[in-house]
């Protein structure tokens, strides 16, 4: 393994981390607006798209079809999960809706492998051209496209914030929602439709997973739920901005890891970074003002 | 009956492991690491008694101590955060662990067969009770007087002044920290102890099944083992384990008659529970309209 594999490993991982960057704002916006983790909520993002293959398979629409089928599913299964584990239980108890969303995310787990009976499901790229050639490094055509997807995703989501009704209504919960309250904002609303815009984000994110991984099998749930969650601790709990960048570098160095040791062990690596963050850097990259917690 | 007698070590170490994360609780920390301790308990008692011929209690202790070391080290990083931040990185330490198990290879070869842990395919042949002749009864009898003896250790402690200091961390950080409470010397003796449990614990587990791989021990565990003190309030430590009686004895056993379904039902029923009782089946109010049924307890409270 010389200097250029090395390199060629990083681009790769810098490529396919823009999905783990979706993941993280995804978790990231939720505790944004209600101070809140849904654990659930990378596994509901897979099985929105496991949902898409139903469009191809069952009612035989074009391969195409998989990826916004996903990415409704997704947003409908989010609006479902906030119905179920945040709208009718009380803010106070935090314990609360940390074992609803993780109820939710051993039901979705088990829903997943119910219906496809434990076994991997094939899903179709997002596009088979020729890879790109960059002097000695290659560019996979497919990992660009997934790159770009989830780069237009971003720039919609941080649209949709910052210059919208909807967007300046949400950062103003976030901010404080008693004061968003008495400006005539329905928090539940406002709540609700944040849950709807992760569960999008999070659709994109679980199809272009499915795209560049060539196949979906329950066993990816866990693993993208806990790369997101250290995503999002590194970038910041509640931080846009560093969600993305730490997205990146988490995939940047997963990827280097498995290529300086192996696959099996590249996942060990990537928590010892977490735990790094954690004594050097306890608030993330992007901490907000208030401090840690 | 050989039946029950299995039933009941189940239980008995799912309430060590119930306890475990009971001590951590205490505090106010919720920990999905109790897995993590309960892998490396497991682990590191069957190498003990398959690798190393050693007796099984020595071996368990050796299994308590290891996990109660890692958990002391995993404590002084992951406790500087709280609240949500620490069931991350406690989730994380618990993954890193069962990956550590799927890779770690260690065999020795002991008359035709290799034993050891092997990676992914885990570590077979833990027969430390059959070779000794333990029936279940023994078995059964040996898991219990475990967890009796660690339960009443924690019922004292929990009448100790060290008790009143968990206790006092729990409820309000800020005021205790204004008493004079060290924080942190705090919070990782009850993650030490937790570990130490939990390692006691997954010593018991290994040589139950007599098979653990890394999968046994994955975010599922962990979510048993906090959601046990959690369902059973955090009163005193006979809630957690009337929790793991109910759920182990009533919800995994008794709805086994539903096949594949029973799993679908198990995270439906915490959404459910969660829904209609978000301060736990026992909450303040339940425990003190039981408490008035027991009327000594009623005059001490």
């Amino acid at each position: 393994m010389g200097f250029v594999d090395y390199v060629q490993a990083i681009i790769d991982g810098l490529l396919f981390g823009t999905t783990y960057s979706l993941i993280g704002i995804g978790f990231t916006l939720v505790f944004g607006v209600m101070h809140k983790i849904n654990m659930s909520y990378a596994a509901a993002s897979l099985a929105g798209a496991y949902c898409g293959l139903i469009g191809p398979q069952m009612l035989g629409l074009p391969p195409w079809s998989v990826f916004p089928l996903s990415i409704v599913a997704a947003g409908v299964i989010g609006y479902v999960i906030y119905l179920t584990c945040f709208r009718f239980i009380p803010l106070a108890s935090p314990l609360a809706t940390l074992m609803s969303t993780v109820g939710m995310l051993l039901l979705v787990d088990e829903i997943v492998v119910h219906a496809t009976a434990g076994m991997p499901q094939n899903y179709p790229a997002i596009y088979d051209g020729d890879p790109i050639e960059l002097g000695p490094f290659i560019l996979r055509a497919d990992l660009v496209g997934v790159f770009l997807i989830c780069v237009v995703a971003m720039a919609v989501l941080l649209a949709l914030l910052y210059r919208t009704r909807l967007g300046m209504a949400t950062r103003a919960v976030a901010q404080q929602p008693v004061a968003a309250q008495l400006c005539g904002m329905r928090l539940q609303a406002v709540n609700g439709l944040t849950f709807v815009v992760a569960g999008l984000l999070g659709g994109v994110a679980g199809a272009m997973i499915g795209a560049s991984v060539g196949m979906l099998s329950p066993l990816i749930a866990g693993t993208i739920t806990v790369k997101g969650l250290i995503v999002t601790v590194i970038g910041g709990l509640g931080s846009i901005p560093g969600a993305i960048v730490a997205g990146l570098l988490v995939g940047a160095a997963e990827n280097l890891f498995q290529a300086v040791r192996n696959v099996t062990e590249r996942d060990i690596y990537v928590m010892l970074l977490l735990f790094a963050f954690l004594v050097l850097r306890p608030g993330g990259l992007f901490a907000a003002a208030r401090g840690r917690d | 009956m050989d039946f029950y007698y299995s039933l009941a070590q189940i239980i008995g170490f799912h309430a060590l492991l119930g306890l475990s994360a009971y001590v951590v609780l205490l505090t106010g920390q919720v920990s999905l690491a109790q897995a993590g301790f309960f892998a490396i308990g497991a682990y590191v008692a069957a190498m003990f008694t398959v690798l190393a011929g050693w007796h099984l209690v020595p071996a368990m202790l050796a299994a308590g101590l290891a996990a109660a070391a890692m958990a002391c080290i995993v404590g002084f990083p992951a406790l500087r955060v709280r609240g949500l931040m620490l069931v991350i990185a406690t989730l994380a330490f618990g993954e890193a662990v069962r990956l550590f198990f799927f890779n770690f290879d260690y065999q020795v070869a002991k008359g035709e067969v290799k034993v050891g842990p092997l990676g992914g395919e885990g570590f077979r042949q833990i027969r430390w009770f059959p070779e000794h002749g333990w029936t279940g009864l023994d078995v059964m009898l040996f898991v219990w007087t475990v967890v009796a003896l660690v339960a009443g250790a924690l019922w004292w402690l929990d009448r100790s002044r060290f008790g009143a200091v968990l206790r006092a961390v729990g409820e309000d950080e800020l005021a205790a920290q204004s008493v004079g409470l060290n924080l942190t010397a705090v919070k990782v003796t009850a993650m030490t102890i937790g570990g130490f449990i939990a390692g006691l614990g997954g010593a018991i587990y290994a040589h139950y099944t007599t098979h653990i791989e890394h999968s046994n021990f994955g975010v599922l565990l962990a979510t048993f083992a906090i959601a046990y003190p959690i369902l059973g309030g955090l009163r005193n430590v006979l809630g957690t384990i009337v929790a793991v009686i109910f759920v182990q004895g009533f919800l995994v056993e008794g709805l086994r008659f539903l096949g594949d379904w029973r799993n679908l039902l198990f995270g439906a029923l915490i959404v459910l529970a969660m829904n209609l009782r978000p301060n736990g089946l026992i909450d303040a109010a339940t425990a003190r309209r039981l408490a008035r049924l027991f009327g000594r307890e009623a005059r001490r409270a």
